[in-house]
């Protein structure tokens, strides 16, 4: 059942994606085929490809996603709402603004720094090329996750997931399969209150991980945490609409730099917008 | 007669400021349409003012050869009427300048997260216990109503007897509150346990079809 939900991210033959020769995919799982098929590329070609690759990484906000998202936006949707202070997990305190009768409320300074450097990361793995998985096993959410994956044009998994997924990938799925550069957790949890295995997985199997960690969960093993709500459906569906609007604009900037490649070979301009 | 002069000067400055403010209010207004972190502008209209001030005291200084205008270069101490207007249209200007900053730093939000909690409605109502609140209906499942308030959860309430048709995805119910959030400690637990829920009692509709009627 699990296995006919993940669609073709885990096939390493059908992918058309560019990878440039120098960029080094995690986990030991990476395709010995795909590896082959870049050998014929001309050594000019690969330059100018490096000089793509690298040119995002001279500028702290390439993409400038701090227009994105604002202090207020992330207000009214309710992102500072966290969980009873009986719920609270230990490693969440420093995120806490305070708890008012009984309630955390997170802090929404930190979270607009954690949320930027997040969504930062998101969009240099899509400029890259990078597969970037969606993980949320709140049932109430899987529809607008699903969705938001699809119109980026990534992948998404929010059913039963199986214990081998990431860890016995190549005997569940075959060999030379490509796991996800990235994955992003919308809820770090399950439904019984354990944390998703995916994040476990994930720090094994060396995969960078995005988490939206409510005051009840744990960022310890979380890449990037992002302490929000995880529990209101305006706050999913910001950080659905904030993930997809990063990733297509890598995306676009990726296409846009291998057009103006293709225009001038020798020289490449600055992106202009 | 030199009065009379001095009035008409300060009178056709006053209108040269203020047409200034204006032509610069909407300069910034258009510059600072497309989000380009603006903050940069507002200090470089306020510069800009200045540097237009001292250059209109200074041409009307230098071509009338009469006292300056300008209030912070005023040598001779002005009386009556002159000392008045004078005044005020200071106060008018200094009012403009802070209208038009005002202006263009309310277009990116400038409040704080303190202020904005400290404002916002969940914290303005305190303790949850029987608050009246009204809500939205944003699910319905045979007998089960799934109500939104603008907490962290929805309420789910059962659907009453009187008028139980009326209760339909989208209309707006008044609620009293019991919990935002139902959670307890059970024994030999480390957290509490969650029901990701909020407890209300379903009160009423609020019924939008007297407000049709009366308009």
């Amino acid at each position: 059942m699990a296995a006919g939900v993940l669609t073709k991210g885990l096939c390493g033959f059908c992918q058309p994606r560019i990878v440039a020769a120098g960029y080094s995919c995690s986990g030991p799982l990476y395709a010995t085929a795909t590896a082959v098929k870049t050998l014929p590329l001309q050594t000019d070609s690969t330059a100018v490809t490096d000089e793509i690759q690298n040119l995002p990484l001279e500028t702290p906000d390439f993409f400038r996603l701090s227009e994105l998202f604002s202090l207020k936006d992330l207000f009214d949707a309710r992102v500072h709402l966290g969980h009873k202070k009986g719920c609270r997990h230990r490693l969440m305190e420093p995120y806490l603004f305070g708890s008012r009768l009984g309630q955390d409320i997170i802090d929404l300074d930190q979270t607009m720094v954690h949320l930027q450097s997040a969504l930062n990361f998101t969009a240099h793995i899509a400029y890259r090329g990078g597969i970037i998985l969606f993980v949320s096993r709140r049932r109430q959410f899987g529809h607008v996750v699903e969705s938001t994956a699809g119109d980026c044009g990534e992948y998404a998994h929010t059913r039963y997931w199986q214990g081998g997924l990431l860890t016995n990938a190549p005997i569940q799925y075959g060999p030379g399969v490509r796991l996800p550069d990235l994955i992003v957790f919308l809820s770090t949890l399950n439904n019984v209150f354990q944390q998703h295995v995916g994040v476990r997985d994930a720090a094994k199997m060396n995969i960078p991980t995005v988490g939206v960690v409510d005051s009840n969960c744990n960022p310890s093993l979380v890449t990037y945490p992002v302490p929000g709500n995880d529990d209101t459906p305006a706050a999913m569906e910001l950080y659905c609409r904030l993930f997809k609007m990063t990733i297509n604009r890598a995306k676009d900037k990726r296409r846009q730099m291998e057009l103006l490649q293709g225009l001038s070979p020798a020289g490449l301009t600055q992106g202009s917008s | 007669m030199k009065k009379w002069t001095r009035k008409k000067q300060l009178h056709d400055v006053a209108k040269e400021r203020t047409e200034i403010h204006t032509n610069m209010a909407a300069l910034c207004k258009v510059v600072s349409g497309p989000r380009t972190g603006a903050c940069v502008f507002p200090k470089r209209a306020i510069d800009i003012c200045k540097s237009l001030y001292s250059t209109d005291s200074e041409e009307t200084s230098e071509g009338k050869a009469v006292e300056e205008t300008q209030k912070p270069a005023a040598d001779k101490v002005k009386s009556g009427f002159a000392a008045a207007y004078e005044q005020h249209t200071d106060l008018q200007q200094r009012q403009n300048q802070t209208g038009t900053t005002v202006r263009l730093g309310s277009t990116r939000n400038e409040k704080s997260f303190a202020s904005l909690l400290r404002n916002s409605p969940l914290m303005q109502m305190g303790p949850a216990k029987d608050k009246m609140v009204i809500g939205k209906i944003f699910h319905t499942i045979k007998d089960d109503l799934y109500i939104d308030f603008g907490a962290k959860f929805h309420c789910v309430c059962k659907r009453p007897t009187v008028d139980g048709e009326k209760y339909q995805r989208g209309s707006r119910v008044r609620l009293r509150l019991e919990d935002l959030e139902l959670t307890s400690r059970f024994l030999g637990a480390n957290t509490d346990t969650t029901l990701l829920e909020a407890d209300a009692f379903l009160l009423g509709l609020i019924e939008s079809k007297d407000a049709k009627t009366k308009e």
